[in-house]
């Protein structure tokens, strides 16, 4: 679980492009949207894409992203029982 | 502004083809929303409102025999020209001013997809590389009139296009400009903008239900509409009837998201009363609204908060007539403005298809049955597009006077100035340093200098943006310094961000349409560039974006410069931004846009081969309606013309020359686009000789490059020298010392001599 959780924060901070940031910086139980890294709607697409790509993992619905997308933690709770790849 | 009047309409939609079809089906409460056919996609699951004819059947209904290739982007918009022309009489020599102003997002994507590996690798398709652009596809279907335009531009604000070409011609209209107006939008479906829309996960896979609780989003559509719009006295004179009145417009921006509207649908909301104050009616007065209503969660919910907002417990009956069409995104205004007046002089209200079940905290249900007999006095239709680039218009019953708002009078004391300007481009960036230490570059492929961007963009905004959003931010704020708001935000831009349209058509090519990026998509559309400058700054004024190849930056400056003769508006950021990618360069090297091997000032002023030197553009220049200290210059006067003869050209500056009092003697230098190319070259030669063979020639490309917006520069390069009271010899073309207290400079640009434009500017000292 925790390199799961490690390389999902390398591959957020390379998708949405967080110049600067180190996976250190994201704290996996923080939320991802509003306050804690203050990401927004296009962020939340962009995630999606991410996990279709590199999990497998099709979202048909945008607003099913809400519950996943929680923090880094829930997220790779998700995508470890959801994965197809 | 009661005396604008409707004299011609065209339509062409999955509905049909003319207004005849259209009408009976919107009648008949008839979707016409339906698999794909003629694209091939692999998300053949997703329904569109798609045009039934082929290219080539598109062609037969307007007899097309041209040599010559044209996109579907140029034969759906033909097709809806020709009806509309013909209705309001027009044809061969008029005696008229006409203008044509056409919307326009997907220019000639949708064959790029299809060729795009051929413009890299083979020489097989080369002719559809310069027909990639929206203004091509604008110049491409100005032929359809038998006469000729005087004026063409092509308005990129995405899903509010055609609704800001009605709103800018009517503005020629009132200031005397243009006697008729041709306007309204074009948009075939494209393989790339079904993926973009796709990745913003916001496409129904059944057929739309606008402003239903259980909406799931929009249907695509295409097609294209055009309305002739003229002062009730043009229409008089050469006995056109009159079908209806445009009473009123207005646009705002709303800048809060790049795809998101504001939960209280500020910018509409801000649109809509602009459109009905202008118009001198009230709240009261509107029987029906032709809603944006794409069917989307977010775009319904606000739009209807918005409409609330404006009517209060008394909306009046709604309906989003996308529940037939899909949405037609650049077409989208001139298609709803069309199927209004059809409404209109058929006094019924089109259905809201597919409503079942109303949106929770709205107080008002879209009408979900045709309603028929219905008397409607004014109409009111809105566009909304990406990046908050939202707009109203109204139409009024032809017998129906309203009284206008008189705030906006034409005076010849409404003045125009430069107050500032920032850049960043092949020169040293944000200053003037070029002024005096030019940078003269070498070779064909030139990349801008870049400041450091931190000081302008926080983080975590910068990081989405690509180059030439940062570029346009950068020197939005530097050109605005301490100046308040403005209340005009214009961008030109002929391709838009280049780099991310390239990422994205990549992706979708290479990767079979899947694990697409939204971001790319929505930073693809031209008007993303002005929309984040507006974002960026949180300037809800106007916003608009020209996309007319070589003149895209002149149509921008052109809208401020009206605009502020009106006095509709007192002060705007104007733009021109452009972009060169290693790709995009090399596709234009085969059609001969660059010189091969080293460039200098010379090889430059030989001028005996075709091609140039290309260039970066991003330039922001605040204007104001009033001077002071630090004024640059004022713009004396200013004029576009469309595939002008010498003599009309000619004619043309004898007329802004002496409407500020000044002849040709009293020019201190001419600025023009000089670049190299022997063809582009010979044009400004000829016009030079003929017009004012003594005065001193400026040329900038040299400097600056070429680009679709490389004019931006010469409009700056002569505003410096006024301010700076000298024009320094580096950028005279065949003088060797500075010329000192320069006091009026004549800019003259065109594109391939079809577009034209004539900028005077004169010292404030």
């Amino acid at each position: 679980m925790e390199n799961l959780i490690l390389e999902l924060k390398e591959e957020i901070i390379e998708v949405l492009n967080l110049e600067g940031m180190t996976p250190a910086d994201i704290d996996e139980n923080a939320p991802l949207f509003g306050e804690g890294l203050g990401l927004d709607s296009i962020d939340a697409l962009e995630l999606i894409v991410l996990m279709e790509k590199n999990y497998g993992i099709k979202l048909a619905n945008a607003n099913e992203g809400k519950e996943i997308f929680k923090s880094v933690r829930v997220m790779a709770e998700y995508i470890k029982e959801h994965r197809t790849k | 502004m009661n005396n604008i009047v409707v004299t011609g309409t065209g339509i062409i939609t999955s509905l049909g083809v003319g207004k005849e079809e259209t009408l009976r089906k919107l009648k008949a409460g008839q979707r016409a929303i339906g698999p794909i056919r003629h694209i091939r996609t692999k998300h053949c699951d997703l329904p569109v409102g798609e045009v039934s004819c082929s290219d080539e059947e598109l062609k037969a209904l307007i007899g097309y025999r041209e040599p010559g290739i044209i996109t579907r982007t140029s034969l759906l918009g033909r097709v809806a020209l020709k009806e509309a022309l013909e209705e309001a009489h027009l044809s061969g020599e008029t005696g008229q001013r006409i203008a044509f102003i056409s919307g326009n997002t997907v220019g000639g994507m949708e064959k790029s997809e299809q060729y795009y590996h051929d413009f890299l690798n083979n020489c097989e398709k080369n002719e559809y590389i310069a027909m990639h652009d929206c203004g091509a596809c604008t110049d491409v279907m100005a032929k359809e009139f038998s006469g000729r335009f005087d004026l063409i531009t092509t308005i990129s604000t995405a899903c509010s296009s055609a609704a800001n070409a009605v709103i800018l011609g009517a503005n020629l209209l009132k200031e005397g400009r243009a006697d008729i107006a041709v306007v309204g939008g074009t948009e075939c479906l494209s393989k790339f903008h079904i993926n973009g829309f796709n990745t913003l996960m916001i496409l129904d896979k059944e057929p739309c239900r606008p402003f239903d609780a259980n909406r799931k989003g929009l249907n695509l559509g295409e097609g294209a509409a055009y309305l002739v719009i003229e002062t009730e006295e043009s229409a008089r004179r050469r006995n056109a009837k009159a079908i209806c009145r445009l009473s009123g417009y207005g646009n705002a921006c709303d800048a809060f998201h790049q795809t998101a509207t504001s939960p209280n649908g500020e910018g509409a909301f801000l649109a809509m009363t602009q459109a009905l104050k202008s118009s001198g009616l009230t709240a009261a007065d509107i029987d029906y609204i032709n809603a944006h209503g794409t069917g989307t969660g977010n775009n319904d919910e606000c739009e209807g908060i918005a409409m609330m907002r404006v009517f209060g417990d008394k909306v009046p009956p709604v309906s989003s007539t996308k529940s037939y069409t899909g949405h037609t995104t650049s077409a989208a205004g001139g298609v709803e403005s069309v199927i209004s007046i059809l409404a209109l002089t058929h006094s019924f209200i089109p259905a809201n298809l597919g409503f079942e079940e109303g949106i929770e905290g709205h107080n008002f249900k879209p009408v979900d049955h045709v309603m028929e007999n219905v008397e409607l006095k004014h109409i009111l239709t809105n566009s909304f597009g990406f990046g908050g680039n939202d707009s109203s218009c109204i139409f009024s019953a032809i017998h129906e006077s309203p009284t206008p708002s008189s705030s906006e009078v034409l005076t010849n004391d409404n003045r125009c100035y430069i107050q500032s300007a920032a850049q960043i481009s092949l020169q040293q960036p944000l200053g003037e340093e070029w002024f005096q230490n030019p940078i003269i570059p070498t070779e064909a492929y030139n990349e801008s200098i870049e400041p450091d961007y931190g000081k302008y963009i926080p983080p975590m905004a910068a990081r989405r943006m690509g180059k030439l959003l940062k570029r346009a931010v950068a020197t939005a704020v530097e050109a605005l310094g301490g100046h308040p708001l403005p209340d005009a935000i214009i961008t030109g831009t002929g391709l838009g961000c280049i780099a991310n349209t390239e990422k994205f058509l990549t992706a979708m090519l290479d990767n079979d349409e899947e694990f697409l990026q939204p971001t790319y998509f929505m930073q693809s559309t031209h008007n993303t560039i002005s929309s984040q400058v507006a974002l960026h700054l949180k300037c809800h004024g106007y916003n608009c974006t020209y996309s007319q190849r070589g003149t895209s930056f002149d149509s921008s400056l052109l809208d401020a410069f009206v605009q502020m003769r009106l006095g509709a508006i007192h002060s705007a950021l104007v733009g021109g931004q452009e972009e060169m990618t290693p790709d995009y360069f090399r596709m234009l090297g085969k059609i001969g846009y660059w010189k091969e091997g080293e460039v200098s000032t010379h090889t430059l002023k030989k001028a005996d081969s075709i091609g140039s030197l290309s260039g970066n553009c991003s330039l922001n220049m605040m204007l104001t309606s009033r001077s002071n200290a630090d004024t640059f210059c004022q713009i004396a006067g200013m004029d576009m013309l469309y595939e002008p003869s010498m003599e009309e050209l000619l004619n043309a500056t004898n007329r802004l020359l002496r409407k500020a009092g000044l002849d040709v003697c009293d020019l201190s230098a001419i600025v023009m686009g000089l670049s190299g190319d022997c063809d582009n070259d010979r044009v400004y030669r000829e016009f030079r000789n003929a017009c004012c063979p003594e005065t001193p020639e400026v040329w900038y490309k040299h400097l600056f490059g070429e680009s679709f917006c490389a004019s931006a520069f010469g409009v700056y390069a002569g505003a410096v020298c006024l301010r700076q009271k000298r024009i320094p010899a580096h950028l005279l073309y065949d003088l060797s010392e500075d010329i000192m207290a320069p006091k009026h400079i004549l800019v003259h640009n065109h594109f391939h001599n079809k577009d034209h434009s004539l900028i005077l500017l004169s010292s404030c000292q």
